[in-house]
């Protein structure tokens, strides 16, 4: 029915005013002088020449990519093998279990984090367990450490959900055929469930490393002031320093190694998704 | 079958649930044998072949494989090899590496695996399809591919579950062929599963028929089809004819009140028994050489042959009278109302099975708009029935007050029995007019409803008999009147496969041998 | 599959599980604590709940994320069901382009949305407050709303609407009494995610909002670095109520089910109405 068509009408213009053009003026501002008048701006490539002659800005984005990518490895090395588990349990255990690992996600990011100020904090949990271990006492909130924990909590259970769905909609006969040609657990594992997986760690790596590249509360509240990351630099820029441009420029910069890192992993994702394009 | 048995069941018991799916199953299977385990779904059969590919593991019982327990062994260290229902090809390899695949767990040397694999791409005549990606081939393909995959390891046995499931009919019966050859190429015991007793006749040395968990009859299929243990396995492997009987004495059985020399012996004397006669074997003869005598019900054209049905005992049947009245609505007062109902009939025993609902339903009752021709509905009625013979009032109100009164009939129907068909017909006489008949869009299926007209087994009430409905009226050109609607179940029919024409509704007798006469013992229910 | 008992899954799962649970089961606890400390719990209090109780900054957060989170949800099902109605009966160019910038809030990172929305109300002159946050939020749930809904409506008849039209309905009839209950799942759970991204939010918030406008998450971003254990007990509080919201989500399906199993039992035969 066409007319039913006419309903999108004022959604079509609010998307324009409030999602497109909000884009828009990330890129305008990115690319002109300081002030805020609109009528006064002037195009200038300076806002981004400032950010890669600077080391210290540089030192931020290279240590935010750092630190995703290593949150992503750890999710990835901790979650297979806990997707892996709750793919192969009985069905109703799988349901709880799932809903185990979907619930904390649910609950406010930062309520969840500030709990983990507590767990690390000097005299905590964490520094008693380890005191008791045998360990000197160490620093163990606003540290690298912390900050990496607090991303590998908060991001695992997308990587989780994802594998798991990649393993639960398997096939089983496809194990049980590996097993009949010959081939023990570890082989089958290895040659036939691992691979046929690894669609759903693609998407699971995405869901992790863009959020975490990005990420600015978890490093203000695990890193106190001492790890900076590239949002937080983003932060500054905008709340404190009340550079727009500058700061406009450097989310730009953001949303652009994003958009890469996207494409790269889509790439990953037509060839683990076995994309042999050789049959016709 | 002087060979040794390769596998041997002993006593296998296994549940899902606490729901019993194998019942204490003894089997042999022997070498080079293509063995098929026929049934229905449910009945076990994937089970056990599960079990032997060593998936799953019996409750009770033991696998033997050449004489060695196997019961512990995992699957991966079998001798034997699966083809799997929806084939289970792995879709992140290509059409070699697929095959290449249990070659490549052996850690064989990549010039043997090449060879391998070749000579099974062009047993399977795929030969060039090596780098095709598995998922993009037609089912039958991807049927061929599985098959080499799991031939090329050489194992003792190949199991195949439903194999030719999902691809379709004309493709099937290549497949059949295929498969058989391919079995008699490698020369290695095939343990198919299969639902279609065509494929088990087709390809197999022996059939294993399964019922619920247990093994009905283990043979050819030749004497799965002319020697039926059972009425079950006749049911189930073939069409037949199967009709209750009683065995009087070694060699002479009674069936349809007749005496028939038959080959059967060992039951005993008088033993109820089932008796099957295939299509085929029956020829039809003039009624003075027929050993049975019967009519003609209907000859259908099936290419190769006619098969034909012949009633050989008359159905049960009641007539009854429909009054077909002209006109039963009645309109209110300011005309804007109207409202209709049917005098009905209903039987003594079904008097406290009214209620008001049932009323309505029996009596047609329905009040409309006439403006707008909306129905409303009737939110109450008044009756006073006892449950005795006899003529009642009923009468159905709208809201608006606009009535009508009908007649409640109870009457003591009797319903005719027919012992020698075993079965019984009730049906009542019913009032309708012009209009629902003309109006009506499934006249037969109505009619019954309108008489309620019902058969039922005398042995078992609860079984009911299919009715057919016979009228010589137009329904198209109907008046007011009383009209005779009979409804009869179909009686005694024996189904033949003949090449010869017969018109329908002829006398015919039907002539067999002693020999094409088989007894069966009865089932337990 | 052979049954075994696999004990290293089942300890990698205690353990998954524990390291999930430790600080909600922390945060808990210390929200009981009678001491101001976060390392050792002295004895059971409810002080901190009072405490929370009188911080009108606290319980004024508090009020903004539920009332925001509810104005969003309502407006933006609404909004996006029926706007996802309209798009799908729109030109393939226009569903295309809209559903391509419908997906900025969902593809972007968060802190690139924010910061979009903050140079468009600057730009415009708007002054940053509730007004702001409530209309950014709005914006980034109608997407997800669409998202949600669209699937269902793609996988209906396409006739459905023509048809409950060519039996005399008119359209509005057809929209609610055909279309929207077939997809009321879709927008369930769109409303769903709706309001958990609402009640949720904290980096689009925190760049639109102004005049001391702040909502939970907010709160606790500016206060973590004070150590203060009232924020255990709001943030016990919202576990609780998200944790309730749930589990009405998951077991209301289930009694309905169970109960429409029981109706269909014992359904009328329909007579003439």
């Amino acid at each position: 029915m066409k007319r039913f068509s006419q309903l999108a009408a004022p959604y079509i213009v609010w998307a324009v005013i409030m999602l497109l053009l909000p884009m828009l003026l990330i890129v305008l501002y990115a690319f002109t002088d300081t002030g805020n008048e609109i009528m006064t701006f002037r195009f200038t490539l300076e806002n981004f020449v400032k950010f890669f002659t600077d080391p210290d800005f540089l030192l931020v984005l290279w240590r935010s990519i750092k630190i995703a990518l290593k949150t992503t490895v750890i999710c990835v090395l901790l979650g297979y093998p806990i997707a892996y588990f709750i793919a192969f349990s009985p069905d109703r255990m799988r349901n709880m279990l799932i809903l185990a690992i979907t619930l904390p996600t649910w609950i406010n990011m930062l309520v969840r984090t500030y709990a983990w100020i507590g767990l690390l904090s000097e005299g905590g949990i964490f520094s008693q367990i380890l005191g008791l271990l045998g360990f000197e006492e160490t620093e163990l909130l606003y540290t690298e450490g912390a900050v990496l924990l607090g991303m590998v909590y908060n991001f695992i259970p997308f990587m989780i959900l994802q594998i798991n769905t990649s393993l639960s909609k398997m096939d089983r006969s496809l194990m049980e055929a590996s097993n009949d040609l010959g081939a023990d657990g570890i082989q089958t594992f290895l040659r036939v469930t691992l691979p046929l997986s690894l669609p759903g760690v693609v998407s699971g790596i995405s869901l992790v490393f863009l959020p975490a590249v990005s990420s600015f509360s978890i490093p203000k509240l695990l890193g106190g002031g001492q790890f900076f990351l590239i949002g937080n630099v983003i932060e500054n820029q905008f709340i404190t320093v009340g550079e727009w441009n500058f700061g406009s420029s450097i989310s730009l910069i953001m949303a652009l190694i994003m958009m890469g890192t996207m494409y790269v992993i889509r790439r990953l994702d037509a060839y683990a998704a076995g994309g042999r394009k050789e049959g016709r | 079958m002087e060979e040794k048995a390769l596998i041997q069941f002993r006593g296998l018991v296994m549940e899902f649930d606490g729901q019993t799916v194998l019942k204490n199953v003894d089997l042999d299977i022997h070498e080079n044998e293509f063995v098929t385990l026929l049934g229905p779904s449910g009945c076990g059969k994937t089970t056990l072949l599960r079990i032997l590919g060593g998936f799953l593991k019996p409750i009770e019982g033991k696998v033997y494989f050449d004489g060695v327990d196997i019961s512990d062994v995992p699957p991966h260290k079998r001798e034997l090899n699966t083809v799997f229902q929806k084939y289970a090809l792995f879709p992140h390899m290509n059409v070699y590496e697929n095959i290449a695949f249990g070659l490549k767990i052996r850690k064989m040397s990549k010039d043997v695996i090449e060879q391998k694999v070749m000579k099974m791409l062009k047993l399977i005549g795929l030969e060039g399809f090596e780098r095709k990606n598995v998922t993009l081939l037609s089912g039958g393909q991807q049927q061929r591919v599985a098959i080499a995959r799991a031939l090329v390891n050489e194992p003792k046995v190949l199991l195949l579950d439903e194999p030719l499931g999902a691809l379709d009919l004309k493709l099937r019966k290549e497949m059949q062929y295929e498969l058989k050859r391919i079995q008699q190429e490698v020369g290695i015991t095939f343990i198919y599963v299969t639902h279609d007793q065509e494929e088990a006749l087709t390809m197999s040395d022996t059939i294993v028929v399964m019922k619920a968990g247990e093994i009905q009859q283990i043979g050819s299929p030749q004497d799965i089809y002319n020697e039926p243990v059972n009425r079950y396995v006749a049911d189930f492997v073939g069409e037949s004819n199967i009709i209750p009987g009683n065995m009087l004495r070694d060699r002479l059985v009674r069936f349809d009140d007749t005496d028939f020399e038959c080959v059967d012996a060992g039951f005993a004397p008088n033993e109820p028994v089932d008796v099957v006669l295939r299509p085929e074997d029956i020829d039809i003869v003039s009624p003075s050489e027929g050993l049975l005598t019967g009519e003609v019900e209907s000859v259908l054209f099936k290419g190769m042959h006619y098969e034909v049905v012949v009633e050989t005992v008359p159905g049960t049947s009641v007539t009854v009278n429909m009054r077909v009245i002209k006109n039963n609505e009645v309109t209110s007062g300011d005309g804007k109302e109207k409202i209709s109902a049917n005098d009905f009939y209903v039987d003594i025993e079904d008097v406290k099975l009214l209620d008001d609902k049932e009323i309505i339903a029996r009596a047609d009752a329905q009040a409309w708009l006439p403006e707008t021709d909306e129905f409303i509905s009737i939110n109450r009625i008044e009756y006073d029935l006892k449950e005795e013979e006899g003529e009642y009032p009923v009468t159905f109100f709208t809201s608006a007050g606009t009535m009508i009164q009908r007649t409640i009939f109870v009457v003591n129907q009797p319903f005719i029995r027919n012992v020698r068909a075993n079965e019984a017909v009730s049906a009542f006489n019913f009032f309708k007019t012009v209009d629902e008949i003309t109006e009506s869009q499934a006249l037969d299926t109505d009619l019954k409803t309108w008489a309620n007209a019902q058969g039922w087994k005398l042995s078992d009430e609860d079984q009911s008999v299919d009715i057919s409905v016979d009228y010589d009226f137009e329904p198209e050109k109907i008046r007011e009147g009383v009209y005779k609607v009979t409804f009869s179940t179909t009686g005694r029919e024996f189904k033949i496969r003949t090449t010869d024409y017969v018109e329908e509704e002829t006398e015919v007798g039907l002539r067999f041998n002693p020999e094409d006469i088989h007894v069966m013992r009865r089932m337990e229910a | 599959m052979r049954e075994k008992k696999r004990p290293i899954g089942r300890l990698i799962m205690i353990l998954a599980i524990v390291f999930f649970y430790l600080p909600i089961v922390f945060m808990i606890v210390f929200s009981f604590n009678d001491s101001r400390s976060l390392t050792s719990f002295t004895g059971f209090s409810l002080r901190w709940y009072e405490r929370m109780w009188n911080d009108s900054e606290m319980m004024e957060s508090l009020y903004t994320t539920i009332i925001v989170a509810v104005l969003a949800t309502v407006i933006s099902t609404v909004v996006g069901t029926i706007s996802a109605i309209g798009l799908s009966k729109s030109r393939r160019i226009v569903q295309d382009v809209i559903l391509q910038i419908n997906d900025f809030p969902i593809m972007n990172p968060e802190i690139v949305t924010a910061i979009g929305l903050m140079l468009f109300f600057i730009t415009i002159g708007v002054e940053r407050g509730f007004m702001t946050m409530l209309l950014a939020h709005i914006a980034f749930c109608i997407p997800y709303v669409i998202l949600s809904v669209m699937p269902k409506i793609r996988s209906l008849d396409p006739n459905l609407a023509d048809a409950a039209m060519d039996l005399g309905a008119t359209p509005w009839q057809a929209l609610t009494k055909v279309i929207v209950p077939q997809i009321k799942v879709g927008i369930f759970s769109g409303a769903l995610i709706a309001f958990t991204m609402s009640f949720d939010d904290f980096i689009i918030s925190y760049f639109v909002t102004g005049r001391g406008v702040k909502n939970l998450s907010i709160m606790v971003y500016t206060m973590s670095k004070r150590v203060n254990p009232s924020i255990n007990a709001i943030s016990t509080l919202v576990v609780l109520f998200i944790t309730l919201v749930l589990v009405a989500v998951n077991v209301i399906p289930i009694i309905r089910d169970r109960k429409l199993k029981r109706e269909a039992g014992d359904i009328p035969t329909q007579i003439n109405v």
